[in-house]
C-alpha cells in the first residue's frame, strides 16, 4: 500500500514537472534560450488564475483565464525581450550568457511587480475538489480525487498537443522551425511568428503548471514562495532529462523526477526534499549526459 | 626592445601593487569620517566586491556561468561558524578554513561542470542554490533554521574605545577584499588567466595550443568557489548569524547582478557593480517617498530597478559601463592620433 502510495504521488508530482519541462523545451526548440523566467511567468498566470477565481469563482474559469493570460505575457515577451536579444547581443564576450541573465532579470522584474500589485502576503486558491484520499477497503489511500483530475486535465493536455504538433500544419511548421530555420523560411513559414507561438505555447503549459502546483500544495502561494524556485528547478531538470529537445522527453523526464523523489523522500529521508533534484540532475548527467531521448551534441550547446 | 618592454611592466605591476596599498590607507582614514551606517555600507561593499569579483573570475575569464554562488557562500560562512564555535578558533583562521572548505566544494561542482556548459550548467548551479542551503536543517551541528552564531569578537583594545564594531567589520571587510582583488589580479594578468581567456574564446583553439582546457576550468572554479566562501564568510560577520535564510536564491541572482553591472569581462569596474547593489535600496526608498508611494512599492522598488538595469545592462552595454567607456576612450584616442 505504501510502495503504490509513493508511487501515484510520484506520479501526480511527476505530471505537474512535466508540464514545466514541456514549457522549457517549446521554449528552447523555438529560440535555443533556456527561460529561466519560466517559474515567474507560471507565477504571474497563477496571480491571473487568482484574480478570475474570486471575481467569477470557479476554478474552471480560472485554468483557462491563467493560460489564456500566460500565453499573451510569454508571447510579448519573445516579441519585445528576445528580439532585442538577439539583436544587440548575439556576438561578444558574454553572447553566451546574455540569455541566461536577461531571463533571470525578468524574473526579478515578474517578482518585483507582482509584489507590487498583489502585495508579499500568502493568497489562497481553493482546489475545485478535494484533496482528501481515497478509501479503499478501509485504508486511506494519499492519492485524492484532486490528484486524479491533475492527471485527466495533464493527459488531456498532452494528447492536445501532441494532435497539434503530428497533425495539423502548425505543429509541421513549429517543429520544421526548430530543427532547420532556414529551410523553413526558404518554404515560406513564417518563422518569427512560429517562434512567438512556440513561447505562447509555453507560457500557457506553465501557467497550468503554476495553478496545479498551488492546489496540489497547500494552496497558498506569494511572491517569494519556495514551490515556484522548486518548480523552476524540477523543470529545468525534467527538460534535461528528456534531453531539453523532445517533447516525449520531457514528459518521460518528469515523471522519472516526480517518481525517483518520492521514493526518495519515503524511503531515505523527507529531509532531503530540496537537495533531491541537484542529485537527481548530477546522476543523470554523469550516466547519461544525452538525456533519455536526444543527441550528445545539443549537450555543449 | 624586449629588455624595456619587461621593465616597463615591472614598473606596472609595482604601481599596482602601490595603487593597493594607498587603496587601503584611504579606506583607513574614510572609516574615521563617515558616520556609522555608511561604516557598515561601507562593510557589505567590500563583501559584495568579493563576491562579485569571484564571478567575474568564473564568468567574464573562465566562461562558466554559475547561479549557484550564495550557495559556495553559504559554506564557507557555515564553515567558519562551525570552526569559531567548536574550537573557538582565531577569527583569521575561521576566514582560511572558509576559503578552503568551499574551494573544495567547488572543486567537486567544477568537475562536474567542466562536463556542462550554457544553460546547463546555469541550471545545475541553480538546482544547487536552492538545495543546499536547506541542507543545514538535517544536520543540529549547523544550527537548524535558526542558525548559528558567528561572533568575531570586539575589536582589539589596541584600536581605542571609540572604536565600534562596525568600522571591525569594515576594517576586515575591506582588507580581505584589497587582498583578494591584488591576488585574482596577478591569477588573471598570469599564465592561469590567459589560459582562462583562450578556453573561453575558442576550446578547440586553447587546446591546441596545449592547455588541458577541463583542468583550467575546474581550476578556475575552485579557485572562484574560494573566494565566494570569504565572502560568505564576511557577509555572515556582517550580520553576525549563519543561517539558511541569510543565503537565498536572490543572493545568487544579486551577486550575478552586480558582476554585469560592473562589467563581466574587466575586474576594473567591480567597485561598481558593488556600490549600485548596496545603494540602489536608498535610492528608491528616495524615489518612493517622494512619489508618495504604498507600502509594497517601497519594499519591491529595489529589486524592480535592479532587475531592470540587469536586463538592460546585456542589451544595451553587455561589457558593463566601465569598460564600454574605456573601448569609447581609446577609440577617440586611436582616431586622433591617426589625424597627427
Amino acid at each position: 500500500m505504501q510502495l503504490l502510495n509513493t508511487l501515484l504521488i510520484g506520479i501526480t508530482a511527476g505530471s505537474i514537472y512535466a508540464l514545466m519541462a514541456i514549457a522549457f523545451v517549446l521554449v528552447w526548440r523555438s529560440t535555443r534560450v533556456v527561460n529561466f523566467a519560466q517559474a515567474g511567468m507560471a507565477l504571474l498566470s497563477t496571480y491571473f488564475g487568482y484574480e478570475a477565481v474570486s471575481r467569477i469563482g470557479s476554478f474552471w474559469v480560472a485554468l483557462p483565464v491563467a493560460m489564456i493570460g500566460g500565453a499573451i505575457f510569454a508571447a510579448l515577451v519573445e516579441l519585445i525581450l528576445m528580439r532585442l536579444l538577439v539583436k544587440h547581443a548575439s556576438s561578444g564576450a558574454i553572447a553566451g550568457v546574455a540569455p541566461i541573465i536577461a531571463t533571470l532579470g525578468l524574473l526579478g522584474v515578474i517578482r518585483a511587480v507582482i509584489s507590487m500589485i498583489w502585495g508579499g502576503q500568502d493568497l489562497r486558491i481553493v482546489a475545485p475538489i478535494s484533496n482528501d484520499g481515497f478509501t479503499i477497503n478501509g485504508s486511506t489511500l494519499v492519492f485524492s480525487p484532486l490528484k486524479l483530475l491533475i492527471l485527466v486535465v495533464v493527459v488531456i493536455l498532452l494528447i492536445l498537443l501532441s494532435i497539434l504538433f503530428q497533425r495539423t500544419n502548425l505543429g509541421l511548421a513549429l517543429r520544421a522551425s526548430a530543427h532547420a530555420p532556414e529551410i523553413a523560411r526558404l518554404s515560406g513559414v513564417r518563422v518569427d511568428a512560429v517562434r512567438t507561438l512556440g513561447w505562447a505555447l509555453a507560457g500557457a503549459a506553465g501557467a497550468v503548471a503554476g495553478l496545479f502546483q498551488t492546489v496540489n500544495g497547500n494552496g497558498t502561494f506569494s511572491p517569494d514562495s519556495i514551490e515556484f524556485s522548486l518548480l523552476l528547478v524540477s523543470g529545468f531538470i525534467a527538460a534535461v532529462i528528456g534531453g531539453l529537445d523532445s517533447l516525449l522527453g520531457a514528459v518521460l523526464g518528469g515523471l522519472f523526477l516526480g517518481i525517483t523523489i518520492s521514493f526518495v523522500l519515503m524511503y531515505v529521508s523527507s529531509g532531503l526534499f530540496f537537495i533531491a533534484p541537484f542529485i537527481v540532475l548530477l546522476t543523470v548527467l554523469f550516466v547519461r549526459p544525452q538525456g533519455i531521448i536526444g543527441v550528445k551534441a545539443s549537450r555543449r550547446a | 626592445m624586449l629588455k624595456k618592454k619587461h621593465a616597463h611592466k615591472e614598473k606596472k605591476e609595482s604601481t599596482h601593487l602601490f595603487l593597493f596599498i594607498l587603496g587601503g590607507v584611504l579606506l583607513y582614514f574614510l572609516s574615521g569620517w563617515v558616520d556609522e551606517l555608511r561604516v557598515y555600507q561601507g562593510a557589505s561593499i567590500a563583501v559584495y566586491v568579493i563576491a562579485i569579483s569571484s564571478i567575474i573570475l568564473l564568468t567574464g575569464y573562465s566562461g562558466q556561468v554559475s547561479l549557484g554562488h550564495g550557495a559556495l557562500m553559504a559554506v564557507g560562512a557555515y564553515a567558519a561558524a562551525v570552526l569559531r564555535i567548536e574550537y573557538n578558533l582565531p577569527i583569521i583562521l575561521c576566514f582560511v578554513a572558509a576559503v578552503l572548505v568551499a574551494a573544495i566544494g567547488g572543486a567537486l561542482l567544477g568537475a562536474a561542470a567542466a562536463r556542462l556548459s550554457g544553460p546547463y550548467l546555469a541550471g545545475t548551479t541553480l538546482a544547487l542554490a536552492v538545495g543546499l542551503p536547506s541542507l543545514a536543517n538535517q544536520f543540529t551541528v549547523l544550527g537548524g533554521e535558526q542558525g548559528l552564531l558567528f561572533d568575531v569578537g570586539f575589536p582589539p583594545l589596541a584600536l581605542g574605545e571609540e572604536f565600534t564594531q562596525y568600522k571591525w567589520f569594515f576594517w576586515i571587510a575591506g582588507l580581505a577584499a584589497l587582498i583578494s582583488l591584488w591576488t585574482i589580479r596577478n591569477l588573471l594578468n598570469s599564465a592561469y588567466g590567459r589560459a582562462w581567456k583562450a578556453g573561453r574564446a575558442n576550446e578547440v583553439a586553447a587546446q591546441l595550443a596545449g592547455i588541458n582546457t577541463a583542468r583550467s576550468k575546474v581550476l578556475a572554479f575552485t579557485i572562484s568557489a574560494g573566494i565566494a566562501g570569504l565572502a560568505g564568510a564576511l557577509l555572515a560577520m556582517t550580520i553576525g548569524t549563519v543561517s539558511p535564510s541569510a543565503f537565498p536564491l536572490a543572493l545568487s541572482f544579486a551577486v550575478l547582478t552586480g558582476a554585469v553591472l560592473a562589467g563581466i569581462t574587466t575586474l576594473g569596474g567591480v567597485i561598481v557593480g558593488a556600490v549600485v547593489l548596496v545603494i540602489i535600496p536608498e535610492i528608491a526608498d528616495l524615489i518612493a517617498h517622494k512619489l508618495g508611494s504604498s507600502e509594497s512599492v517601497i519594499t519591491n522598488l529595489p529589486g524592480l530597478i535592479v532587475s531592470g538595469l540587469l536586463i538592460l545592462t546585456v542589451l544595451f552595454v553587455p561589457n558593463g559601463p566601465v569598460e564600454q567607456h574605456r573601448a569609447r576612450k581609446a577609440k577617440h584616442e586611436a582616431l586622433l592620433g591617426s589625424t597627427h
